[in-house]
């Protein structure tokens, strides 16, 4: 792979450029060799094997925030612009690459403390390279009572995740990691030090209590944008509970979802339900994808069916059609009460409802229960989750990468059962193997909105072409499901335009109003150019 | 025979100097596995931890080798360098501010070493 420098930058220039930060950062941070460079390509790229795939001309791996704004520096010297990596392990989401070839990737994976951890208060601070395992590590070898909440793979940046609206699984304030945040440091484009909220005040000891300060919150600019380069975060973090508790709801009939729906919201949005929850069905759930039976293939073959018809459709196969998994934490006694409650309140509006699969454990989990139950859910971060990426029995040629889809929807029966319909039609139109299904199901690990999941891509980097079709199809998805009203809450880098376009409302002027933030505090647009698809205004102009 | 004296004096004298620098280290690398590797390629399966890697190699092999890395003897330095850095099917291919060359030295070393 040649090396491609950033446009209207010379050889000449650009080693210039090179040397600089050489001298900033020491030589051994400073990445130009092909084989090095190339470790910075997204493995998960869907435009892996492409001519527009995008690519770093090097890289530099500062140690502190002084170098960091050394190389901020020199970026606007020379106009070459940088872009940001926490871990660079945010695969399906960019990777480590920019998204502006010949951007130099600016890896923030040696400022990797942890720079603070109270359990009175229950907060950390943390550097960008610091890992989820870094950060359990550190809480655990310190007996400090505290729960970290992770993704699925825990070699992910708190820092990171949570500046992409990252989520996780344990309990409801914080699983919606940037809502769970609590001050910033950033590093701005013309070099300058902010800290946000109450860490603007150099006095303050409540920059992890007080997110807010005085006057307009500007956190929000620093999720999935390029307004600077964070450099430390604050998170708010659970206290271990004495206990976890789980147990199901199962509801007969096809339209119950709606009032099942409506509990769910009832419980969480009064703080009775503060963990996790699962949507499920016997008959499928999720995104349809794999697990549709054959009975409901026939169905769907005859076109969309209605409520009615599929009232009488479980009716005739017997299965209950909709479960959801519930989990609490708190006192045993609590737990109890709460679940005896939701037992009472749902009879009461679901006849025929049933309850089961409950189960109590103190905390922390045994060593053989860390064996048998889901470590995310207890805050313990794994890699379990890369299996469905392995090697594995009738899967030769597994993939390289994934894309997901998942788009936004209101918490309600209607919007799920819309979405599956648009789904079904998205795939009908689009020539796709059906395989949306009415009982599709709302993915519910943020609180407060649901997700929806369609068939994701496969990438293979011995195959561009089917990384070529995996990109036109997801491309068309994005467009289909943001005309019906579910645009995606974040995306692969290959779409940041297609995505920031469907955010349209008055000819679209939020984008706008980013762009013009953008212009004034980045006026040499050296911070990771096209993040989220905003671009500083001399590369809108290049690519008007 | 004089050659071949020369050319031992030559190598020993090369590792000799390389190992101020250079000298990969079993022991650390064991720590760098543990950290690095251990989460996807460790022996935990029969504990019923699932470990995508571990799991993902007894398929490749056929059960013909272990599926934890640590447990093989046939990894040559030059493969475990080469995969680290070049990736392999999902795994994906790690940066040097990840795993250092001189930390990718001492892995490699622990997974090709032969006092076992």
């Amino acid at each position: 792979m040649p090396i491609k420098l950033p446009a209207g930058i010379s050889q000449r220039r650009f080693d210039s450029a090179i040397r600089e930060l050489q001298e900033i950062v020491g030589s051994e941070w400073v990445f130009t060799s092909e084989a090095d460079v190339e470790t910075y390509r997204d493995s998960y790229s869907i435009r892996w094997g492409h001519d527009d795939e995008y690519f770093a001309s090097a890289a530099v791996a500062p140690a502190s925030v002084e170098e960091v704004q050394g190389i901020v520096r020199i970026a606007n010297e020379y106009e070459i612009p940088v872009y940001s990596i926490s871990t660079g392990k945010n695969l399906t989401y960019g990777g480590a690459a920019p998204t502006y070839s010949g951007s130099i990737v600016l890896d923030l994976k040696r400022m990797n403390r942890v720079l603070e951890i109270d359990d009175k208060r229950n907060f950390a601070v943390v550097e960008p390279g610091c890992s989820y395992f870094d950060l359990y590590e550190y809480i655990q070898s310190r007996g400090l009572k505290v729960w970290i909440d992770c993704p699925d793979p825990g070699w992910g940046s708190p820092l990171g995740n949570a500046l992409d609206n990252g989520v996780g699984y344990t309990g409801s304030p914080f699983r919606d990691h940037w809502g769970a945040h609590c001050g910033l440091e950033v590093v701005l484009a013309n070099g300058d030090i902010i800290r946000t909220g109450m860490g603007a005040n150099p006095n303050s000891e409540s920059w992890q209590d007080y997110r807010y300060g005085a006057g307009p919150d500007v956190d929000g600019l620093f999720t999935q944008g390029n307004y600077g380069v964070v450099t430390k975060m604050g998170f708010w973090l659970m206290p271990q509970p004495e206990a976890w508790f789980t147990g199901t709801v199962t509801v007969p009939k096809y339209s119950d979802l709606a009032e099942l729906i409506r509990q769910h919201n009832y419980l969480e949005d009064s703080l009775l339900l503060n963990g996790r929850t699962t949507f499920g069905s016997a008959y499928g759930g999720f995104g349809g994808g794999g697990g549709l039976r054959e009975e409901v293939s026939a169905l769907v073959a005859g076109g969309w069916p209605t409520t009615a018809e599929l009232d009488a459709f479980v009716e005739r196969t017997g299965q209950p059609a909709w479960t959801l998994q519930m989990q609490f934490f708190g006192p045993e006694k609590s737990l109890q009460a709460r679940w005896d409650y939701v037992q009472r309140r749902i009879s009461e509006a679901i006849p025929g409802a049933t309850f089961g699969d409950e189960e109590m454990l103190t905390m922390p989990l045994s060593p053989a229960q860390e064996t048998t139950h889901r470590r995310v859910d207890f805050g313990i971060p794994n890699m379990s989750n890369y299996g469905m990426m392995a090697r594995r029995p009738g899967v030769i040629d597994p993939p390289d990468g994934h894309s997901d889809f998942l788009v936004v929807a209101s918490r309600s029966a209607d919007s799920v059962h819309r979405f599956a319909r648009t789904n079904y039609e998205m795939q009908m139109e689009l020539g796709l193997p059906v395989t949306a299904s009415p009982f599709a199901t709302p993915v519910t690990w943020f609180p407060r909105f649901f997700l929806m999941g369609a068939a994701g891509i496969w990438t293979q980097h011995n195959d561009p072409e089917l990384n070529m079709e995996g990109r036109i199809q997801f491309e068309a998805m994005i467009r289909k499901f943001s005309a019906a009203g579910y645009p995606n809450y974040r995306t692969n880098p290959s779409n940041f335009d297609v995505l920031a376009e469907q955010f349209s409302f008055n000819n679209n002027a939020l984008l706008r109003f980013q762009e013009t933030l953008k212009d004034a505090a980045d006026p040499n647009g050296i911070l990771s150019p096209g993040r989220y698809g905003i671009w500083p205004k001399r590369l809108r102009e290049d690519r008007a | 025979m004089k050659s071949v004296t020369t050319l031992y004096l030559i190598i020993t004298g090369l590792a000799a100097f390389s190992g101020s620098a250079f000298a990969a280290d079993v022991a650390r690398g064991e720590n760098q596995f543990e950290y690095w590797c251990a989460t996807c390629h460790g022996p935990d399966m029969q504990e019923g931890r699932y470990l995508a890697g571990t799991a993902a190699l007894l398929v490749k092999y056929d059960g013909q080798l272990p599926g934890a890395l640590a447990e093989r003897t046939d990894l040559a330095v030059e493969y475990v360098k080469f995969v680290v850095r070049q990736g392999s099917e999902g795994m994906p291919f790690f940066r040097k501010t990840e795993v250092s060359e001189s930390e990718l030295e001492d892995i490699a070393a622990y997974l090709s070493r032969t006092d076992r």
